[in-house]
């Protein structure tokens, strides 16, 4: 399979006034087309920082990032972003709110509006369209948000802890939702979470971060059950083990 | 009532019918009248007994603080008026709402009201919409360049502190004991106050949401009219009520400094002639201008809230 994503002896730094900070350490890894990738790591090791860098919000101090063979531009359109928020405007209804990405692209053709008017179908929402985003659930605005990004039809996804906002039971259920529509769609995705219990149900490939400085401290490659949706995934002994596994590596670091 | 509601499928324009031909009403079945024409109209789902009381419950309430609205305009002017007859207070020193209609009546006679109301009303108006024009272009430009806004940012809290009215000599002198002085006046008072709550407005502006457009791709000329401005709409309303009360004030400070026409010169000539029938009604006649714009920017706030 192709390399989509390359990171190469990625290192950032943050400026502030008082003090610099070393987020990120020669990071290096390869994410392949249509893989589910997931960062864990202790919290504020710079797993954000990672995605931000991939989507060409931030520019890495030193190392290469390639992304689809190229340097990361977020005006390059292979990325969609998806956020802990859903970050839906309020203001427009939900069918409005599908079309802002076009819109800011200038691609706002009867063709995309119609193709994302029929993943709104196909994911059980087109009765919403009229809706503003306030009369819908947590669990409905973070799949409409989800479709937004999918609007742009982008080859990758970096999806920044998007459940964490949500309650444990809609979190389960638009878990299965998110990973069905991902591969449905055949994406690339890069999942930044704190839960491993979510990593261990989604994921291809685990990415574990050590403390900051970040630094790649170990990669799983996960093999049983990828045919099985995420919630059953989650109770098979091969998770929990994996789950010890992992919980203790993060432990070691703080 | 139970039967009126029992029978509304059928019978329901003949009872309302029936209803009006009685004089004596309740204030309860006239709005269950009202209602019911509506539903009529509208072809709205039927409501339940217990929704119908609830919305009765609203209305007598809205009904009642009207009415005490009311009775307290009515109170104090009727207390006013008798409180001067009876001799408790000096007509001379406190005037009446009699005297008050009285002046207003010359006045409206003479044309006089009419001219100086308009004169007012124009600067007001000129100063309002310079101001906030030139205001929201300016938050603008603050918001879109960083070190622009750095740069500013002491002059304006400067300005914003300095109380106005002192600069009234400066102005007179550059642009005359005219018009123009007056709406320099109430330009200064109002763009200030407009600059800073416009661009805080622009300011506060959910972070997420910006870098959610960013990460499409979106320009800063995007990002402002998708978010920034759309959700700095009630902000930006709430800046254009405030306006209307400063640019009154800026009139008729400008018109006490200029003292040539308007409701302001009228104000000061009554001072100095003693005349507070002239007072009273001026003032009274400036709350009703000054509500009236103020309704009219409330009504321009449902309108666009209507039309997204």
């Amino acid at each position: 399979m192709n390399e989509i994503i390359t990171v190469k002896d990625v290192s950032l730094i943050y400026h502030s006034k008082k003090f610099e900070t070393l987020a990120l350490k020669d990071i290096s890894f390869k994410i392949e087309e249509g893989d589910f990738v997931a960062l864990v790591g202790p919290s504020g090791c710079g797993k954000t920082t990672i995605l931000s860098l991939i989507s060409g919000l931030l520019t890495c101090s030193s190392g290469e990032i390639l992304v689809n063979g190229l340097k990361p531009d977020k005006k390059s359109k292979v990325c969609g972003y998806m956020f802990q928020k859903d970050n839906l405007l309020p203001w427009r209804t939900v069918e409005k709110n599908l079309y802002v990405g076009l819109e800011i692209q200038h691609t706002n053709t009867k063709e995309k509006k119609d193709y994302a008017l029929s993943l709104l179908k196909k994911y059980g929402l087109e009765n919403f369209k009229t809706k503003r985003p306030d009369e819908l659930s947590g669990g409905m605005r973070q799949r409409v948000s989800l479709i937004r990004t999918l609007a742009l039809n982008p080859k990758i996804l970096l999806l920044d802890e998007p459940f964490s906002a949500l309650d444990f039971q809609t979190r389960l259920k638009v878990c299965d939702d998110v990973l069905k529509i991902l591969k449905d769609e055949k994406k690339t995705a890069l999942l930044v979470t704190h839960d491993i219990y979510e990593a261990v149900s989604m994921a291809d490939k685990i990415i574990v971060l050590s403390a900051r400085p970040a630094t790649i401290k170990n990669i799983h490659t996960l093999t049983f059950g990828r045919d099985k949706t995420p919630f059953v995934r989650r109770d098979m002994k091969e998770a929990t083990d994996l789950f010890q596994k992992i919980w203790s590596e993060i432990q070691d670091e703080k | 009532m139970k039967n009126d509601i029992k029978n509304n499928t059928g019978k329901k324009n003949k009872l309302i019918d029936n209803k009006e031909e009685k004089n004596k009403q309740t204030l309860n079945s006239e709005i269950d009248n009202k209602t019911e024409k509506k539903s009529n109209k509208k072809n709205k789902p039927k409501y339940s007994l217990e929704h119908k009381k609830f919305l009765n419950k609203i209305r007598l309430k809205t009904f009642f603080v009207i009415f005490i609205q009311i009775t307290i305009l009515i109170a104090f002017f009727g207390l006013w008026e008798i409180l001067v007859n009876n001799g408790v207070l000096d007509g001379f020193i406190y005037s009446s709402p009699s005297r008050m209609i009285n002046t207003l009546a010359e006045l409206s006679r003479s044309g006089e009201l009419l001219t100086h109301s308009l004169i007012t009303l124009k600067e007001t108006l000129l100063a309002f919409v310079i101001a906030t024009g030139i205001g929201f272009l300016v938050a603008v430009l603050l918001w879109s360049n960083n070190t622009i806004k750095r740069i500013l940012e002491p002059y304006i809290v400067v300005l914003n502190s300095l109380p106005k009215i002192a600069l009234g000599p400066i102005i007179i002198i550059w642009f005359g004991a005219g018009t123009k002085a007056i709406v320099v006046m109430g330009i200064l008072i109002v763009i200030i106050v407009t600059i800073i709550n416009i661009l805080n407005a622009f300011l506060n502006t959910d972070k997420n949401t910006i870098l959610a457009l960013e990460s499409m791709g979106a320009n800063k000329a995007q990002i402002f009219f998708k978010v920034v401005l759309p959700s700095s709409f009630p902000d930006i309303i709430s800046t254009l009520k405030i306006n209307v009360g400063l640019s009154w004030i800026g009139a008729i400070m400008g018109e006490y400094l200029v003292s040539k026409a308007g409701l302001g010169y009228l104000l000061v000539y009554g001072g100095l002639v003693f005349d507070l029938d002239l007072i009273m009604t001026v003032t009274i006649v400036l709350c009703f201008l000054a509500s009236l714009m103020y309704f009219l920017i409330a009504l321009l706030e449902k309108i666009v809230k209507a039309r997204h």
